[in-house]
């Protein structure tokens, strides 16, 4: 019985992401026949080379990396700084406000800061700029970066920082060759996981950005706003953003359950 | 090391902390602090960039305005097609998500592949799949209606009928949220001992009295937190609505952040969309106090 249940939601969950890719190499006739083909068709590479042949396509991809990248070590850098100082030392001068502000800016619809920043960034001239849209995504994401990093680096003992101090390593050498160590694997997983959603992010390129910082979804988008729905090409374009995803998803899960349990358990 | 020698150490330390903290506060007031009160002072003024009057300040008219016909109707509206969304998201995936937790915490046979695949759909880009879920509901070549139809059930017009949508949307973001409500609860569950309901078998309660005499009363604390969440990305939700529907058909699924969105970025009254950003950010306020208290509550 068990087994049936989570059997069908394994299904629900995956059916979707494959109908994505069985339709990117489908040919537009079968993608629309009826009975639909699930399996029984002749697979075809034509979507992805449409779409890989246009030169807006692949300045989008590249758009989306180039982001994506520089964002999440921003983020990773900036909020681990502040996680470490977080899960370290419970008292200091401005904790409680930065605290109250982290939840704050998670808790707020983006649409929210995104009416007045429009009007910031063209005022000061830098509207469609790719660090514009970095800074942007480092802010955005930051609150959730830290919330996971302050979770990994309370799981490292502190004892194992004092018996370093004792034995006479600098504060200094006691991050380097102590602390980061011990956290990397976490935050590793923090940076594919922050990388993710940048990656994800629509609402902020699609109404702060232009030509010069499209991403991948509001590439994909797109497609909708031209009326043809050009499926197949549509699909490989989709399955292009989220196949990666899944196969990090698989291979980073073990540090995510772990990082994101013990974040919101302990809040 | 003297007392005084500690103390003044303890304080150096202090203060470097929050030198580390510098550049996120750095981040926070540029691209929070400062929007926010260029939004509050937008929502004073009259600026619309579909018209030619003279921008000047106009005090709270386009607070006044919120409560007033016709506008107070559309925001009336937006806020139950939020309420809407979010009971029936909420009624969807908590009973879901805590039910799969229930299964897969019982460490049966492919437990962890069943777990691999079920988190899947967490992380992939909203619009994206938002697309193909558009594809699949299609009413007349969606598989969705096709599957429905195999089974001897009528498909309904998805996406072009007021509870179609609604469904639809619900539908579509249960289906990539439940894997996170599973993840918490999964890691509540881990934090239960197993000896009382162990007991509790042992002396013939079935595995229903069992989860919900002993299992659920534990969970409460996390079930907060996780309903916590839920209520704020719910709140939140655009991309999957503006995919799906753009709160179409006609307003039936225009939330309050889809509402915000078409005042500033289609309709172009800058200053009535800040005015609505202000009264939502106020909104989410109390989200710290009631964050606070679902952390004492785990840590108790």
């Amino acid at each position: 019985m068990a087994h049936v249940l989570l059997g069908f939601a394994t299904l629900t969950a995956l059916f979707p992401v494959f109908w994505t890719v069985t339709t990117s190499i489908k040919t537009r006739e079968d993608s629309f026949s009826d009975p639909p083909k699930i399996v029984n068709f002749e697979p075809t590479a034509k979507n992805y080379r449409s779409l890989l042949g246009k030169q807006e396509f692949t300045d989008v991809l590249w758009n989306t990396v180039i982001v994506t990248v520089c964002s999440t070590i921003l983020c990773v850098t900036i909020g681990g700084l502040a996680s470490y100082a977080l899960a370290r030392n419970r008292l200091f001068p401005g904790r409680r406000p930065l605290e109250a502000g982290l939840v704050f800016v998670r808790a707020m619809p983006g649409i929210v800061i995104i009416v007045p920043l429009y009007r910031l960034i063209a005022d000061l001239g830098l509207y469609d700029s790719k660090p514009t849209m970095i800074v942007i995504y480092t802010a955005v994401n930051l609150p959730f970066a830290i919330w996971l990093m302050k979770s990994f680096f309370e799981q490292i003992p502190i004892e194992l920082e004092e018996c370093a101090g004792v034995d006479g390593a600098s504060r200094w050498t006691t991050i380097r060759r102590v602390v980061l160590p011990l956290a990397s694997p976490g935050l590793a997983a923090t940076g594919i996981f922050i990388s993710l959603l940048t990656w994800n992010e629509f609402i902020i390129p699609a109404l702060l950005g232009g030509n010069n910082t499209k991403t991948l979804p509001v590439y994909i988008s797109g497609f909708v706003a031209n009326r043809s729905f050009d499926w197949g090409p549509l699909a490989a374009a989709s399955s292009l953003a989220i196949v990666p995803i899944v196969i990090l998803t698989v291979a980073i899960q073990r540090r995510l359950v772990s990082g994101l349990s013990s974040g919101a358990v302990k809040g | 090391m003297t007392a005084a020698a500690r103390s003044r150490s303890a304080r150096r330390a202090r203060w470097v902390a929050t030198g580390l903290t510098a550049p996120s506060w750095l981040l926070l007031l540029a691209l929070f602090a400062i929007p926010i009160g260029i939004g509050i002072w937008l929502s004073f003024r009259n600026e619309a960039l579909n018209s030619f009057a003279e921008p000047r300040f106009v005090g709270l008219d386009n607070y006044q305005r919120m409560v007033t016909e016709p506008t107070s109707g559309e925001l009336i509206d937006a806020a139950v097609v939020t309420v809407i969304i979010m009971g029936l998201g909420l009624a969807v995936q908590l009973p879901i998500g805590v039910g799969l937790a229930v299964l897969l915490n019982r460490q049966l046979k492919f437990s962890r592949w069943y777990r691999s695949a079920l988190l899947i759909p967490m992380l992939l880009t909203p619009v994206a799949v938002g697309l193909m879920w558009r594809f699949m509901l299609d009413t007349d070549t969606g598989v969705i209606n096709w599957l429905l139809e195999r089974v001897g059930l009528f498909g309904p017009d998805w996406l072009g009928s007021r509870w179609g949508a609604r469904v639809a949307v619900v539908l579509v973001d249960s289906w990539q949220s439940i894997p996170f409500v599973m993840l918490l609860i999964l890691a509540g569950l881990a934090g239960i001992p197993d000896g009382p309901d162990e007991a509790a078998r042992v002396d013939g309660a079935s595995s229903l009295q069992v989860f919900r005499r002993i299992t659920l009363p534990q969970l409460k604390p996390v079930l907060y937190v996780v309903l916590m969440i839920r209520v704020i990305d719910t709140f939140k939700l655009f991309d999957t609505i503006f995919i799906l529907t753009r709160g179409g058909p006609g307003t039936a699924t225009q939330t309050l952040a889809m509402y915000n969105y078409s005042l500033g970025f289609v309709l172009l009254k800058t200053s009535q969309a800040a005015a609505l950003g202000t009264v939502l950010a106020i909104i989410t306020l109390p989200v710290y106090f009631l964050w606070q208290r679902a952390s004492r509550a785990v840590e108790a």
